[in-house]
């Protein structure tokens, strides 16, 4: 019964545009990825190093470390080595940044947040 | 001589035109004197009067209180980097610092691709971050400065002062040295009331103003209007009337 329920729920939130569906699943599976995407959509022109990036973005260091690393690996920021410092910028591929546009236009939608953080905690639970 | 004008009414006369070409200019004051207001005016300036691309580095403020700031004075930075002749780059001193001693960085790759001709830094006092040692820290800003000026960039750097009124203690000036121009932008108390003053303390090369100005924000951006008049000690931040100045010396005794 919780089960049939659980797929009605996950049906229903899974009513979105499926291109945002796979990317929220598999990119942008956390929050703090979720907020560092909105911070590099609003600062695209923002290369920086990860100590940085998490004084901008109100996060430590270590919490941000791997998510960088994670979007970096997913192709949503780019990681460069400049002098001996690791940094981190938005991807220039065209379609990344048309979707994270995408993403951030619906998720000023409080139906389509509230999909999107189910898909979260739905992810982290796996 | 051709100059870099700043389009900051008053300020352009002070300066005996504008800028010089390719020098570094230094904006000092304590904050809400309105140095990133005359950084942004410049590059304003640039962009549609002299049809000169233009970049902002910012250390600290995001991207977004730039555009609004901006807008209140009715410059849309949104379209104008929509339209690739603004570039507002939120970054790190270090970052951007090692990005220029890079051939073909990505500020270098910038000023070539959009042809930028002006620059804001906001701030300066940033680079303290860097290095608690001054010769270090010297060495660092001077570099940058340089690097600024190879790729033939005009530049107005802002440098934020702790003081609130007259000059501050214990400051170090030797970044004074190492600037083509230096601005002084001071909060001045005159009969119960706080107004603000500009003062072109330095200027390489070229013959400018002396005088210390009355500095307005308007809703049209900084303006700099007539020198205050009849009174001395401007620049401690409580002027005196000169002649109340003159009967404590003579008239008192």
């Amino acid at each position: 019964m919780e089960e049939r329920e659980l797929d009605l729920a996950g049906r229903l939130m899974a009513d979105m545009d499926p291109r945002l569906l796979q990317f929220l699943q598999t990119k942008i599976n956390s929050f703090v990825k979720w907020d560092l995407v909105r911070f590099f959509h609003d600062n695209p022109h923002t290369t920086d190093t990860a100590d940085n990036i998490a004084r901008y973005a109100g996060r430590s260091v270590e919490t941000i470390c791997t998510e960088l690393a994670d979007l970096a690996r997913e192709g949503v920021l780019e990681e460069n080595r400049l002098g001996d410092m690791t940094v981190y910028s938005l991807a220039s591929d065209h379609q990344i940044r048309e979707l994270l546009e995408q993403f951030v236009k619906a998720s000023d939608d409080r139906q389509f947040r509230v999909k999107a953080i189910y898909h979260i905690i739905r992810g982290t639970r796996r | 001589m051709e100059r870099v004008k700043t389009g900051i009414p008053g300020l352009d006369e002070m300066l005996g035109g504008g800028f010089l070409h390719q020098t570094a200019n230094l904006v000092e004051g304590a904050p809400g004197t309105g140095k990133t207001t005359l950084g942004m005016q410049f590059i304003y300036h640039g962009i549609v009067a002299c049809g000169e691309p233009g970049l902002i580095l910012t250390f600290e403020e995001f991207p977004q209180q730039y555009y609004r700031d901006a807008a209140s004075f009715g410059w849309d930075f949104r379209r104008m980097e929509r339209e690739g002749k603004l570039r507002v780059v939120m970054t790190s001193p270090e970052v951007s610092r090692a990005d220029l001693e890079q051939v073909g960085g990505r500020i270098e790759r910038l000023v070539r691709e959009m042809g930028v001709k002006r620059i804001l830094v906001d701030s300066l006092s940033h680079f303290e971050r860097i290095s608690e040692e001054p010769v270090l820290l010297r060495g660092i800003v001077y570099g940058f400065i340089n690097s600024l000026k190879r790729e033939g960039l005009t530049s107005v750097l802002t440098r934020e002062s702790v003081a609130l009124l007259g000059e501050a203690e214990g400051e170090d000036d030797v970044l004074a040295f190492m600037v083509d121009s230096y601005v002084l932008l001071r909060y001045v108390e005159i009969e119960s009331a706080v107004r603000k003053a500009l003062l072109v303390l330095k200027m390489r090369g070229s013959n400018h103003d002396k005088g210390i100005r009355q500095l307005e924000v308007t809703s049209r951006g900084i303006e700099v209007r007539a020198p205050f008049e009849g009174r001395e000690g401007i620049m401690s931040g409580s002027p005196r009337r000169m002649v109340d100045s003159f009967v404590q010396a003579f008239v008192r005794r």
